[in-house]
């Protein structure tokens, strides 16, 4: 029988545990903007958010949890961030707020990811709890993380803990589908750690992730079947009710028209089908030549244009999630 | 459940959802030769002949749709087509009680609307069939909004809709969707039950595609909860078990029908009858495809005189699957034809009928049409219909 959160890792179990105190505390609202594919703007959404928030008077953290190859500094103006993840995991400071670096924002404050330390992009697993538990304790109302690219257990891991789960996509065929692969790895990830301590279930999660596995289980239902057939409906149940909780949102980024905004609704309506989830669609980010060129110019995005058609479609999502 | 419903559908798919019109008899008399037992063809051409208001012709026709439709195992179309006939020809009582019998025997009861239905008595049913007001609408009509008062249940008949469900706010505004859900043949929605006091809705409801559905208001279907206290049972647990689903319900049937179409991108060898002409060849893209056959667009290269004469060739279609590494080979037959204008482009469709195939190429499309890559396969299928230009 599932055990719930007594079946996560110790760490897991403490990361989970800071995010629902985090929902009744002070504690900050964490968001993760994730998506499988590079260059779909992930870094330019997660940043035009946090400056949406602070524009509602909120504090905001924008944390670059891309541990490989962090270039959130840069999109912000900040060409060699005095202190880094690195600086924190390495023990030269306590805190994650010790290592938070000032922008031109005011109410926006930033921590770097660690690029120049490649040992960093696979932290020992320990390291990651750390910085997870310290992320809900940061002194903030909001925190975004910045997820790295891909579909590591990095990414999906400080995806998974948020409490706002943003997908981000592009109008094209490949993005669509890595974005799919991202949320569908989450769902798979989400049911690894729930089953990590039941073997003949984890051995059932591990084998439907290969897409072409022996078994034939090919869809989260089928899944949940033979879930059934080995360990009873209840298990069941209990693993349905924890990847509801997942319920990412989905954001497709450089929309030119009306027809890309569906890009989104493909995800939703896939994942509904066979990843037995509720993604919710909030539609599209209009292609915006302004941030393109300041991207490819490395003009910071504090200098953004204040009419920019994008920035208010952040704002639009933003309010929606609030 | 039926495989001719199966394996035709794909074909007269189009006519039947209303996004090709066929509008001459002889030509849905043709079509009937190629697929006889197809419910929803004999459900267009009844629609026809009544619009044509040939009665009689049409109250067969309804009766014949009612009886393929219960074959299918599908009671709620079965219960409409009926209904059309009635409105015509007043039925006698036996006639009615052996399409009872029928119904309660053929009806799938893979929804909690069709177990709903399956459960009634005679009397119960025509009561129910009476009050049932029939309604169609245009893709992207809302029908129901957030807010408003429920007043009415609605049952699927066809089509696809989406509900949109939101958190409310206690001073009445709504934030946040809480999910979206697709709504096919044999779902429902309208919050009315309990009966007690008026529900606000939690939701839009919105068309995807044309849809028609049946709808029932709450003071008549308390009214006969009054009657049937048997019939306040049924309600109840129709309720119950969509709230038990968290508002999703699913099942093989509501799967089968709202499978996405498949472009995939075809080419076509057209035998000419006359021995030693060259074949045709022309390129196309299938609108929706299955195991019995496919609907094609074909390309802009296809200028050879009236589509219409190609009605009853044989063909050989080539197709790559993305799913197999291997190109798929079948042997079919033209069985309609028909010029389709689109955004100011003029095309021609073709709908084939899909001969025999190897136990090998039928487990290849079975695979594509249902399932083994279905996860990428529908990413592509709904990227190629909801994005690509």
């Amino acid at each position: 029988m599932l055990k719930n959160k007594t079946s996560l890792t110790q760490g897991e179990g403490v990361a989970l545990k800071e995010s629902r105190q985090a929902e009744k505390k002070s504690f900050p609202k964490v968001w993760a903007v994730g998506g499988g594919k590079g260059g779909v703007g992930k870094s330019i959404i997660s940043t035009l958010l946090a400056f949406w928030l602070t524009r509602m008077d909120k504090r905001t953290i924008l944390v670059d949890t891309d541990l490989g190859g962090a270039n959130l500094h840069t999109l912000m103006g900040i060409k060699s961030p005095p202190r880094t993840l690195n600086d924190f995991i390495t023990r030269k400071f306590a805190s994650l707020e010790d290592i938070c670096i000032a922008t031109e924002i005011e109410n926006l404050r930033l921590i770097s990811g660690a690029g120049e330390i490649l040992s960093l992009a696979n932290p020992k697993f320990a390291q990651k709890v750390k910085i997870i538990q310290n992320i809900f304790r940061l002194p903030a109302d909001h925190v975004v993380l910045d997820l790295g690219a891909g579909t590591s257990f990095n990414a999906l891991d400080f995806f998974l803990v948020a409490h706002q789960k943003i997908a981000v996509l592009t109008p094209q065929p490949t993005s669509i589908q890595n974005a799919y692969a991202f949320v569908r790895n989450a769902v798979y990830r989400r049911l690894s750690q729930l089953s990590s301590r039941e073997p003949s279930l984890r051995a059932l999660v591990e084998t439907a992730m290969n897409p072409k596995n022996e078994l034939r289980v090919r869809t989260i239902k089928e899944l949940f079947q033979a879930i059934a057939d080995a360990d009873g409906t209840d298990m069941v149940e209990a693993l349905k009710r924890e990847i509801e909780r997942i319920q990412p949102a989905m954001i497709t980024n450089m929309t030119k028209d009306t027809h890309d905004k569906n890009a989104g609704r493909i995800i939703q309506l896939v994942a509904q089908k066979y990843l037995m989830i509720h993604p919710t669609d909030l539609g599209g980010i209009v292609y915006d030549k302004q941030i393109d060129r300041m991207v490819s110019e490395m003009v910071p995005l504090t200098k953004l244009d204040q009419s920019s058609e994008a920035f208010a479609c952040v704002y639009e999502i933003a309010t929606k999630l609030l | 459940m039926s495989h001719h419903l199966e394996t035709h559908s794909s074909i007269v798919k189009r006519i039947i959802d209303g996004s090709l019109t066929i509008d001459s008899v002889g030509e849905f008399e043709n079509l009937l030769k190629v697929f006889p037992n197809d419910p929803g063809l004999h459900r267009a051409l009844a629609d026809l002949l009544a619009r044509q208001k040939s009665f009689d012709a049409a109250a067969d026709a309804y009766r014949a749709a009612a009886r393929y439709f219960i074959e299918a195992g599908m009671g709620l179309q079965a219960i409409v087509s009926k209904i059309s006939e009635w409105r015509i020809v007043r039925p006698a009582q036996q006639e009615g009680k052996a399409f009872h019998v029928a119904l309660c025997k053929g009806i799938s009861e893979d929804t909690p609307v069709q177990r709903f239905l399956a459960q009634m008595s005679y009397p119960q049913m025509v009561a129910f069939m009476v009050q049932l007001v029939r309604i169609r609408f245009r893709a992207g009509r809302v029908l129901k909004k957030f807010g408003g008062v429920q007043n009415d249940m609605y049952l699927v008949v066809s089509g696809a809709l989406k509900e949109t469900t939101y958190h409310p706010l206690e001073e009445g505004g709504r934030v946040h969707k809480k999910t979206t859900i697709d709504l096919v043949d044999n779902d429902f929605f309208g919050d009315i039950y309990p009966f007690d006091g008026d529900r606000v809705s939690e939701s839009d409801v919105e068309t995807i595609t044309r849809a028609e559905l049946v709808k029932i208001s709450k003071p008549r279907l308390m009214a006969l909860c009054e009657k049937y206290p048997h019939v306040e049972r049924l309600v109840n647990e129709l309720y119950k078990a969509r709230s038990e689903l968290g508002g999703e319900i699913p099942s093989p049937t509501v799967r089968k029908t709202a499978r996405h179409q498949l472009p995939t991108k075809v080419s076509m060898k057209v035998f000419r009858e006359e021995i030693g002409k060259t074949p045709l060849f022309l390129n196309g893209f299938t609108d929706d495809i299955s195991l019995g056959g496919a609907c094609i667009i074909l390309g802009a290269t296809y200028q050879t005189g009236p589509s219409a004469d190609m009605v009853g060739r044989k063909v050989k279609i080539e197709m790559g699957l993305p799913s197999a590494a291997m190109k798929l080979h079948i042997l079919g037959t033209i069985a309609w034809s028909k010029e389709v204008s689109h955004e100011g482009k003029t095309s021609t469709v073709v709908g084939i009928k899909f001969e025999e195939m190897t136990d090998p190429d039928r487990e290849l499309l079975e695979g594509y049409c249902y399932g083994s890559d279905g996860e990428q396969n529908l990413i592509w299928s709904l990227w190629e219909s909801l994005v690509k230009k």
